[in-house]
């Protein structure tokens, strides 16, 4: 029924389209869009084995749409190690605009989005799901993060790298023992709090607040209840963040008391300010991103040889050491990384941690959010 | 027949015809390149996003086939009249703050620095050869928490605690954005005043006028469509700015170009971006009307 819907959706959205391009006709700027969305053919079904050409037969120039960073060459070493001709990046700044884009005929093989964007990919039938047998590391992933990179049972994503969304907190000002999101919109810490230009502000209210619906797809009155109270506590905002080596500036100067932020702040600034990361009792708001594959790329094998290599224990060890993020690589060596980092990422028990947080996923409300959130916005200052 | 007559009786005519046919190749051939371009990049850019908005045009899953639905939503929503409103407040006193700052620097190029005045105002742009975002962050150094500003209030005791709307408020954004735009304004304001015919000021002396009496009847008046020129400069471009204000603005900073922004990379609502984006075309062109009309430019020009 899923799929069928999907497949209607994925129609619709065609047949759409063209309509639009006839009213559009003549405007040649956007005829490659046409292209793309007619051409999406592997969405919601595997691609069958027998169309595949080997990986010699391949063209191997994987091109590879990635966070601007994620093209470093040891993410990928042991592709580059085989002999493969280097991938061709081009950058996302975020993915809203990377869906846009592959909406608008931009090619790529090989994207790394959130997981909560699987949905948006799949519904412009640009995706195909992976086999997995053909990534070695594959077996040596997280299985909590697997499933979530799963639409309909197949693998469209191969989940690796992942980090919490908490608070960074000042000790020498805050009560650690509070641990919650409360810090967020706390009154007694008016003029000193930092939120990030995320609407998981809203969802971060709606676990404070102990609201019974999903944080991510709450019920249009848990939502207004959420947006009124983070607009109530706009009053008590320093900033919101755009730049994050500012908000760590902010920090460390004792501008900023708690902030939103990922636990590679903790990893900054830990050894030169009083600061505790916070993964709040409500359930800490975790990321988590990965590879999926295009659903009519001519670089199906080599696509999989570069998963392989990100997946690879050496790219997790040292993605988890330098860059504080977590890997779903559950064969890092703990002895090498800093007890702090295994601590704040709770990396004895990886998968524990992760189910005891709050997983991001599809918001199939998220234009609601993001009015709320332009809502909460606007009213502050 | 009828042609041969007429060009019989009117030698003078049929003698200019082919000097006006061969300017005026020359000059749509002059004007052909910025047409295209404009044509190209502005207008039909321009007119997807309009066909964008209404959803003739669309993309994305959740557009809406040929529908006002966003523009309904866009006129029945208080919060983003009022961002645009609040865009239009802040880009009017940015602007008026810009040309306030601005005349002053053009009065003394043009009419006070003699010889010197084009290397001083070089000596203005050079700033502008940096990265923008690397002048406005700069700005945090001087008015940051811990910035020059603050310590040297501190240092002198005038204060005990850093001054905190200096940054991250309303004011960090008017006084960051005149700083950007106060060169752009004095360029239209100089011209002006460079072109002044100074027989006009020697005239006003002549006949006893006090030098703030020639300048607020005969200099200022004279100057005006500089002035109006380097308004407009500024005005156009704050009215959708976003990037400033996020960076110093703090939690006030969020604007009307910032919730345009905010659907095409945040929300995957094009079409409500698209809307919003038209009616800042369309308000803009308004605003500059009313302007205009209200500053009636063409008569003191004339």
């Amino acid at each position: 029924m899923g799929q069928f819907d999907s497949v209607m959706r994925n129609e619709q959205t065609r047949r759409r389209f063209l309509r639009s391009m006839a009213v559009a006709g003549g405007m040649g700027v956007l005829a490659a869009c046409r292209k793309d969305v007619q051409s999406g053919g592997g969405g919601g079904s595997a691609a069958s084995a027998s169309a595949i050409p080997p990986i010699t037969e391949e063209a191997g120039e994987l091109k590879v749409h990635e966070w601007a960073g994620y093209e470093a060459k040891w993410l990928w070493r042991n592709y580059a190690k085989a002999g493969y001709p280097d991938p061709e990046f081009s950058f996302l700044t975020n993915t809203e605009g990377a869906i846009a884009k592959t909406a608008g005929g931009f090619e790529w093989d090989v994207t790394h989005p959130e997981i909560g964007y699987i949905q948006d990919y799949y519904d412009l039938d640009a995706i195909q799901p992976w086999d997995t047998s053909l990534i070695s590391n594959f077996p040596k992933l997280n299985p909590v993060l697997s499933e979530a990179g799963k639409l309909n049972g197949e693998q469209y994503q191969i989940v690796l790298d992942w980090g919490y969304s908490g608070v960074i907190i000042r000790t020498d000002e805050v009560d650690p023992s509070i641990n919650s999101y409360s810090y967020l919109f706390d009154d007694e810490l008016a003029g000193r709090i930092s939120w990030f230009d995320t609407p998981w502000i809203l969802s971060m209210a709606h676990v404070t607040l102990g609201l019974s619906s999903d944080p991510l797809d709450a019920t249009p009155e848990d939502l207004q209840t959420a947006k009124e109270y983070c607009i109530e506590a706009t009053k008590n905002l320093h900033s919101i963040w755009v730049d994050y080596t500012q908000m760590w500036d902010d920090v460390t100067q004792g501008n900023i008391w708690a902030a939103y932020s990922w636990p590679d702040t903790y990893v900054v600034l830990k050894e030169d300010v009083p600061v505790q990361y916070v993964k709040p009792k409500e359930g800490v708001f975790t990321w988590a991103e990965g590879l999926i594959l295009r659903s009519d790329t001519e670089n199906y094998h080599h696509a999989h040889e570069y998963a392989d290599a990100w997946a690879d224990v050496t790219v997790g060890q040292r993605l988890v050491s330098t860059w504080g993020y977590g890997h779903s690589n559950l064969d890092i060596d703990l002895s090498q990384i800093d007890p702090d980092v295994v601590e704040v990422f709770g990396l004895e028990d990886p998968e524990g941690s992760l189910n005891s947080g709050i997983l991001d996923a599809y918001q199939p409300q998220r234009t609601e959010y993001n009015l709320a959130w332009d809502e909460v916005k606007a009213a502050a200052g | 027949m009828a042609t041969e007559a007429t060009t019989d009786d009117h030698p003078r005519v049929t003698a200019s015809r082919p000097r006006r046919s061969g300017k005026w190749r020359v000059t749509s051939g002059l004007l052909a390149t910025p047409l295209v371009w404009l044509i190209l990049f502005f207008v039909v850019p321009v007119v997807l996003v309009g066909l964008y908005s209404v959803g003739a045009l669309t993309l994305l899953r959740n557009d809406v086939f040929l529908s006002m639905e966003k523009w309904r939503f866009f006129f029945t929503s208080d919060t983003y009249v009022s961002l645009f409103w609040k865009s239009v407040r802040m880009s009017l006193g940015v602007s008026i703050t810009s040309v306030l700052l601005a005349y002053p620097i053009a009065y003394l190029l043009a009419l006070i620095a003699g010889r010197r005045k084009y290397t001083l105002l070089l000596v203005i742009i050079v700033p502008f050869l940096t990265s923008y975002l690397l002048r406005v962050l700069a700005w945090r150094v001087i008015l940051g928490e811990q910035g020059v500003v603050n310590s040297f209030l501190e240092t002198v005791g005038l204060v005990d605690q850093p001054v905190e709307w200096l940054f991250y408020s309303q004011f960090a954004i008017y006084a960051v954005l005149a700083y950007v735009w106060v060169p752009f304004v004095a360029l239209p304001i100089f011209v002006s005043l460079e072109s002044l015919d100074e027989h006009l000021l020697e005239a006003s002396s002549d006949l006893g006028a006090s030098r703030l009496y020639t300048f607020r009847t005969v200099t200022l008046p004279l100057s005006i469509p500089g002035v109006v020129a380097g308004f407009i400069f500024v005005f156009i471009p704050t009215i959708g700015e976003y990037i400033t204000p996020q960076l110093v603005g703090g939690p006030g900073g969020f604007m009307f170009g910032s919730a345009i922004q905010s659907q095409f990379t945040m929300g995957l609502n094009w079409q409500f971006g698209s809307a919003m984006a038209m009616f800042l075309i369309f308000a803009v062109a308004v605003l500059l009307a009313i302007f205009g009309r209200f500053l009636n430019v063409r008569s003191v020009a004339e």
